[in-house]
């Protein structure tokens, strides 16, 4: 185990204090906090991570803002009841503090007469639910309140408050299925050319993504910016490529033509193609897989024995193109025999070169405003960098090497057309065998396979030679008709699987929108009678914010975490104040391969520690979670779930047993107490046993992690599998069996999102689609020119952090934190000049703002950074900069088939008044 | 994006009214000096215009007073008389305040010379002060000093044609100096409209060209014709000098008002080679 | 000699303004006092358009023309390149400050705080000297100088470099002695091309900009 030599001094009034701050998906960043006098003065870098971490140790902007979260004068201190039934935006809650025994028993006897009548209301839905935002982070803060909610029992946690529709949702599901890529991520390290469709790693990579990426900048990889304005990461790119929003399928469909068209087909990787994806499979006349008549097994056609042989057959030299008749079975949805007998059949390579021929870039110049020149150009410059054919070793593993990647960013990723840019993306990879290999394409975290923790041992062999995947069952036995919770996932999305994250993987605004009115087929979805609410804010971060807030306006029972005053915990009942990062306790695991770029070569554990005493009352989430248990009745449950693990480490192991007795309540430093010494055990094999005490002077520990086990690749082939590419033989039968259950119950709301499950995705009018729900809300195209977009905004996503005055302050130097991005000319026309207010429409909403004039964005393309427009957060009310939100509308023709839409709504634009 | 903090120029936020009173009055407190000086004048003439004219320096320097973070520590402005002209300027100050006082109290020429010489002194470091400021492109311009200096010269002239006329003195001595002064100045702002053109912000040239051109056509043009007018026409001159004196003044006046609180842009950032992020 | 100087790479920094807040909380600077900045710059016309992040601050000039015009001496520059200011002797006349090239100097003439009053860690940096003074950009000199009495080597080890440097999560800002040929940032400045803002002023700013390689060669 390697523990840096000890920098935190004990707990003293001063000294410097190790902790982490794990505020967003790109985290966690190990820090020092300064005390002078028993107050936080100062966040450093952790320096004695620098050697573990794969940033340097470095510690982004957000975490600096910590020192002022801590002393926020806004910050709620006290337990609070609200006394005005009434609820509502125009409501005044009237909040009144109260004590901490008066909070938790109001809150456990609601929830024990919950308990008392059923845990599930008549519709079958859990009659708890709970809301956390930040793409699971909020898990890092909430100590042992996981063990409640599984002490619990079920609990809706489907609500959406930016997941799903704020998320690179495609990538989540489609990475996750074709190469347990819930994230994906070039191999920066070592990549050398990335073609970058809107992500935005300079923003939302965090330390690791921004040290990576300069590093590389520095080496020389260029990367080429696909996006309609010039973002942080455009800006530090080699190319900047304004494309039409909406019109990345074009253009990478243009890229994949080039390569199936224009290069010469030895320059792809075509031993790849025949060993590691299913290019060399013969697809029948129906579209599915041609297969063995006795093992079902598919079949691909063998040049050396000139005869058709089941897929896993050892020697065999595949074909990838030609047209081919064997003895065969074509098996369709729901098990139907469609043809056998002598059957022709085309390796699915073969279908694709045929698919895409279409798609040349003077066609796709047409849709993406792109110039063909510049398409042909990129591809040939990625098939150029690719080396195909070249080796590297890896800690004595010979492996591909191949430093070209494609990456895409949120709304790219997410929405129709989501789908189609990441098989095309993953595609480009596996043309050149650049996926899951060294310089690649990679996936760098599993979240609906299991082990969560440990992304390779997450493979095992599937059907027909590829990975194993836990779709939720779509055949007519096991399919769920009645869905779990309210959004419906396990219903309506196979791909969403059913694991602990997939709640927050389906159509998550199916939750809010259903409350009007329920499609048919579907239970009616029902407001829970206890909604608990953490580090999440979807009255400002969700889509449709006034339907939104109107919604849980009407939920009956709503028990806040409350930081500050916000437009969510403006309808809570009850407000408690948790003990904020720099004042609460717990241990996280570290390292391994993570979130986007987080793949180090370390994994370990890192602890978050008071370093200052709590302000006013507020009280760790660890304490707080224990009596809920208590009060409950819940404490044996409790207790024995955190004995299992749910704290981060079962705490019993091969030789180790800190397990806490369940019979009675454990203090916070007792519990974390045990939960360090089982973490140290973990990492050590039970030779080093480490108390809290050990954790609070070092901060963290760790071992090493493979750099080879960055790549799936060699996992794959060491179990014969191959990458479900380039052919969708199984979505595409999953989606006729899916549209058979749903036909059957006479469910028609979900025909247009079926189409989505294609064996080679076809282009599609992406951006009509948009026009259209335009139409549909009342208004023409030519009188809402305008395609509004969001970016995220280094300084405040996922960092809660609105209110806070240091963040604004420097947040302020990036352009567009105070308004609408507006490209020069197109302001000029309309007569608009820098500060000018500005009216922002679309048919239904209107927001102000001021303008922002830049040349870097196109001219049909408007920008609003971050998410802002709040009337009760303290301080960033005053803001006056508003959201997309409040204009994006929830609606069922914008979902896509897995239950996603994208940040992109059609607008008006005008000025409205001078600026100051 | 942060408008107090570029990346294109904005205008300075340091120096307000406060500093530009200390170079209209004290200009035209100098210039008052000078004009009196050379006037040739005695007596309680002599005496008024001596300390009006150290009125108005002081009033330039009390109005500065008002703008110093630390008004309590205002004698520490003499510790770098070695390099900054600021310090040099309190130096100066202090010396014609010694001779103007002298002078006024003793009824001296030779002491009011003295003065004046000194009062020339002040106006050469208040040009020195402004083109000391190299963060402001507008002032960094060696040719403001000449500017600043004739200006101040012409402000003076201006005052004693103009105290004249109120007071029915005689004023004809001056009139040759007086229109010297403007031509000097007028000459002054060529050149200085020439060298400031480059480095300079659009917003500031814009503003600088409007104060000048007042300063030329009110302020050189007019007062000379009607120094003629009043050279020409005896009946007319108190009414004539009367006026041309305030239009040297007040023209003279805004432009340093528009210079110090509108025209002072600072250069912003500036990249001579952009990044190369990756390749070229 | 000793010629401290700081090297910012722009072709690595990503205006993410960790240096300006670290920056802010090691120097416990009030509201809009930003010693150390990042500019986003726009440079062109669309689509021909490049976007430039710019650290800035004060130069540490070698001619600094700020030292020159102040009246009350405060502003002095150190035998080391470090150009400080004595709280005690400056009058706040902002002389320096539009003498200043590089917009590095600020004057705060009331106490202000986050929200209004100020919160316990805004206590304990709270400096009434610096109140109606010119302050800037030090380079962290007393770390510098802390760090040397214990023989330390700014722009190496932590305890003694300037807390942007420390902070800086690109690798864009590294500090160091330019007159040491074998210190961290000569070796940068001789393998990369570099610039000085404002050059043509003749102010030798102890600040240097890379924008790229020496010899030019990069991968393709």
């Amino acid at each position: 185990m390697n523990a840096p030599e000890p920098k935190a001094a004990p707990l003293a009034t001063s000294g410097k204090r190790a902790t982490y701050c794990y505020q967003c998906v790109a985290g966690p960043d190990l820090l020092t906090v300064k005390v002078v006098d028993g107050v936080a003065t100062e966040v450093e870098p952790n320096f004695a991570a620098c050697n573990v971490h794969p940033g340097g140790g470095k510690v982004c902007v957000r975490a600096y803002g910590l020192v002022q979260k801590t002393y926020n004068p806004n910050r709620v201190l006290t337990p609070m009841r609200r006394t005005n039934p009434k609820k509502g935006r125009n409501e005044d809650p009237g909040f009144v503090p109260i004590s901490w025994d008066e909070a938790l028993d109001t809150i456990a006897a609601k929830l024990r007469s919950v308990r008392e009548a059923g845990l599930l209301d008549a519709s079958g839905y859990p009659k708890v639910a709970a809301n956390f935002g930040g793409g699971g982070t909020p898990q890092s803060y909430m100590g042992t309140f996981p063990a409640f909610l599984a002490a619990w029992g079920p609990v809706d946690m489907g609500f959406g408050s930016g997941q799903g529709v704020k998320c690179t949702h495609s990538e989540h599901l489609y990475g996750e299925f074709w190469h347990r890529a819930f994230t994906v991520c070039p191999d920066t390290p070592m990549c050398n050319y990335v073609i970058s469709c809107g992500a935005n790693s300079e923003a939302s990579g965090g330390v690791v993504g921004v040290w990576r990426h300069a590093n590389a900048r520095e080496r020389g990889m260029k990367r080429v910016q696909v996006e309609p304005h010039l973002s942080i990461t455009g800006a530090c790119s080699a190319e900047w490529v304004p494309i039409k929003p909406k019109t990345d399928p074009a253009f990478l469909y243009a890229l994949i033509h080039v390569l199936l068209h224009e290069a010469k087909r030895e320059r792809l990787d075509l031993e790849f193609l025949k060993q590691h994806s299913n290019s060399p499979y013969l697809v029948g006349a129906n579209g599915f897989y041609l297969r063995d008549a006795a093992t079902k097994k598919p079949l691909l056609w063998d040049l050396k024995r000139n005869a058709a042989v089941a897929h896993d057959t050892p020697g065999c030299d595949p074909a990838l193109e030609g047209s081919f008749t064997c003895e065969a079975v074509e098996i369709g949805a729901d098990a139907e025999v469609l043809a056998q007998g002598r059957l022709e059949g085309s390796p699915s390579f073969a279908k694709l070169v045929a698919h895409v021929q279409p798609y040349s870039p003077e066609w796709a110049a047409g849709i993406c405003d792109v110039p063909a020149a510049a398409m042909r150009r990129i591809a040939n410059e990625y098939l150029d960098h690719a080396q195909v054919g070249a080796t590297i070793e890896i800690e004595g593993k010979t492996l591909p090497y191949r430093p070209v990647s494609v990456s895409l960013g949120k709304t790219v990723n997410n929405g129709w057309g989501g789908f189609e840019c990441v098989w095309a993306r993953t595609l480009l990879a596996v043309l050149v065998g650049g996926l899951e290999v060294p310089g690649g394409t990679l996936g760098t975290t599993v979240r609906l396979n299991r082990p969560l923790a440990e992304r390779l041992e997450s493979v095992t062999p599937g059907p027909d030679g590829f990975m194993h995947y836990p779709m939720n069952p779509t055949d007519r036995e096991h399919w769920s008709a009645r869905p779990n919770i309210r959004n419906a996932y396990r219903t309506m999305v196979p791909l969403a699987a059913n694991g602990p994250w997939s709640q927050a993987l389906g159509p998550t605004h199916f939750s809010w929108m259903f409350q009007k009115e329920t499609p048919k087929g579907l239970p009616t979805v029902t407001l829970p009678e206890v909604w608990f609410v953490y580090r999440t804010n979807p009255a400002i971060s969700f889509w449709d914010t006034k339907g939104v807030s109107d919604t849980m306006a009407r939920f009956p029972f709503v028990v806040a975490m409350a930081y500050t005053r916000d437009e969510t915990n403006h309808m809570a009942d009850i407000l408690l104040p948790d003990a904020v990062d720099l004042e609460s306790l717990q241990l996280i695991r570290i390292g391994g391969s993570k979130y986007i770029e987080q793949f180090w070569e370390h994994e370990g554990y890192a602890l978050r520690q008071p370093v200052v005493a709590a302000q006013g009352e507020a009280r760790d989430f660890t304490d707080i979670a224990t009596e809920l248990a208590r009060r409950c009745g819940l404490l044996e449950a409790y207790n024995a779930s955190i004995n299992r693990g749910s704290a981060g480490v079962p705490l019993k192991g091969e030789s180790w047993d800190f397990s806490l007795d369940p019979a009675r309540a454990h203090g916070r430093d007792e519990i974390w107490d045990a939960v360090c010494k089982a973490a140290s055990a973990d990492l050590t094999g039970g030779k080093e046993i480490h108390d809290l005490a050990w954790w609070k002077e070092h901060g963290l520990a760790t071992k090493p992690f493979a750099h080879a086990d960055w790549y799936l690749y060699p996992t794959m082939v060491a179990q014969g599998l191959r990458f479900e590419l380039p052919y969708q033989e199984r979505l595409y039968r999953i989606g006729k069996e899916l549209g058979n259950r749903l036909h059957e119950n006479d469910m028609q709301w979900w025909n247009e999102q079926l189409a989505e499950y294609q064996t080679l995705p076809k282009w599609k009018d992406f951006p009509g689609l948009w026009e259209k729900s335009l139409i549909k809300m009342g208004g023409k195209t030519q009188d809402f020119p305008f395609w509004l977009l969001t970016s995220r905004s280094m300084q405040y996503s996922w960092g809660n952090n609105v209110g806070i005055q240091m963040i604004h302050e420097v947040a302020d130097n990036i352009s567009g934190h105070r308004g609408v991005i507006i490209n020069a000319g197109t302001a000029d026309k309309l007569g608009i000049n820098e500060g000018d207010q500005v009216e922002i429409a679309t048919p239904q909403h209107n927001v102000a703002a001021r303008a922002v004039v830049r040349q870097g964005i196109r001219p049909d393309t408007l920008l609003l950074i971050g998410q802002f427009s709040h009337w009760v957060t303290p301080y960033a009310k005053d803001f006056g900069v508003p959201s997309m939100n409040s204009l994006v509308p929830m609606s069922m023709e914008l979902t896509d088939a897995t239950g996603s839409g994208a940040d992109v709504v059609r607008v008006s634009l005008r000025r409205t008044g001078g600026g100051k | 994006m942060n408008d107090n903090f570029g990346p294109k120029p904005w205008h300075q936020t340091n120096w307000d009214f406060r500093a530009a009173f200390n170079f209209i009055f004290g200009g035209a407190g100098a210039g008052l000096l000078v004009a009196a000086a050379i006037s040739g004048g005695t007596g309680n003439a002599l005496r008024i215009e001596i300390l009006l004219g150290l009125a108005l320096i002081g009033a330039g320097l009390v109005s500065v007073w008002f703008e110093i973070g630390r008004p309590l520590r205002a004698m520490n402005v003499g510790f770098n008389p070695f390099t900054s002209w600021m310090t040099r300027e309190s130096y100066v100050a202090g010396l014609v305040f010694v001779l103007g006082l002298a002078a006024a109290w003793f009824d001296s020429q030779p002491l009011a010379l003295a003065a004046a010489l000194g009062a020339l002194a002040f106006a050469y470091c208040q040009g020195r002060i402004l083109q000391g400021a190299k963060g402001i492109p507008a002032w960094r311009v060696p040719a403001l000093i000449w500017l600043i200096f004739t200006t101040a010269l012409a402000e003076g002239a201006g005052l004693f044609v103009a105290l004249a006329a109120l007071l029915d003195a005689p004023a004809r001595g001056v009139l040759a100096y007086i229109s010297l002064a403007l031509i000097a100045r007028a000459l002054a702002w060529s050149i200085y409209r020439g060298s400031v053109a480059k480095g300079t912000v659009r917003a500031a040239l814009v503003r600088l060209e409007r104060a000048g051109k007042i300063l030329v056509q009110f302020g050189t043009i007019a007062p000379l014709a009607l120094v003629l007018v009043a050279w020409l026409a005896p009946e007319v001159a108190r009414i004539a000098l009367l006026l041309a004196g305030l239009a040297v003044i007040a023209t003279g006046w805004q432009f340093k008002f528009v210079l110090i609180t509108r025209a002072a842009y600072n250069q912003g950032f500036a990249l001579p080679h952009l990044p190369v992020r990756g390749t070229r | 000699m000793t010629r401290w100087a700081m090297v910012a790479d722009l072709r690595r920094c990503v205006g993410c303004q960790t240096c300006t807040a670290s920056c802010k909380q090691a120097n416990a600077t009030p509201p809009d006092v930003q010693w150390r900045r990042v500019l986003d710059m726009e440079v062109g016309e669309y689509p021909a358009v490049k976007r430039v992040f710019v650290p800035v601050g004060c130069m540490h000039c070698d001619d600094p023309p700020c030292m020159h015009v102040c009246p009350s001496t405060a502003t002095k520059k150190r035998p080391d390149g470090i150009v400080t200011i004595d709280y005690d002797l400056c009058i706040g006349c902002s002389y320096c400050a539009v003498a200043c090239p590089y917009q590095a100097r600020y004057k705060t003439d009331r106490a202000s705080f986050a929200y209004g009053k100020a919160t316990p860690a805004e206590e304990q940096g709270y400096d009434p000297k610096r109140l109606a003074v010119a302050t800037k950009c030090t380079f962290c000199v007393d770390r510098i100088d802390a760090g040397l009495a214990k023989g330390l080597t700014p722009g190496l080890d932590p305890e003694a470099t300037p807390a942007c440097v420390n902070a800086c999560i690109t690798q864009t800002l590294s500090f160091g002695d330019v007159e040491d040929p074998h210190s961290n940032v000569s070796q940068l400045l001789a393998e990369n091309q570099t610039f000085r803002m404002h050059e043509e002023l003749g102010t030798g700013p102890g600040f240097y900009y890379i924008w790229d390689k020496k010899d030019g060669e990069t991968a393709t």
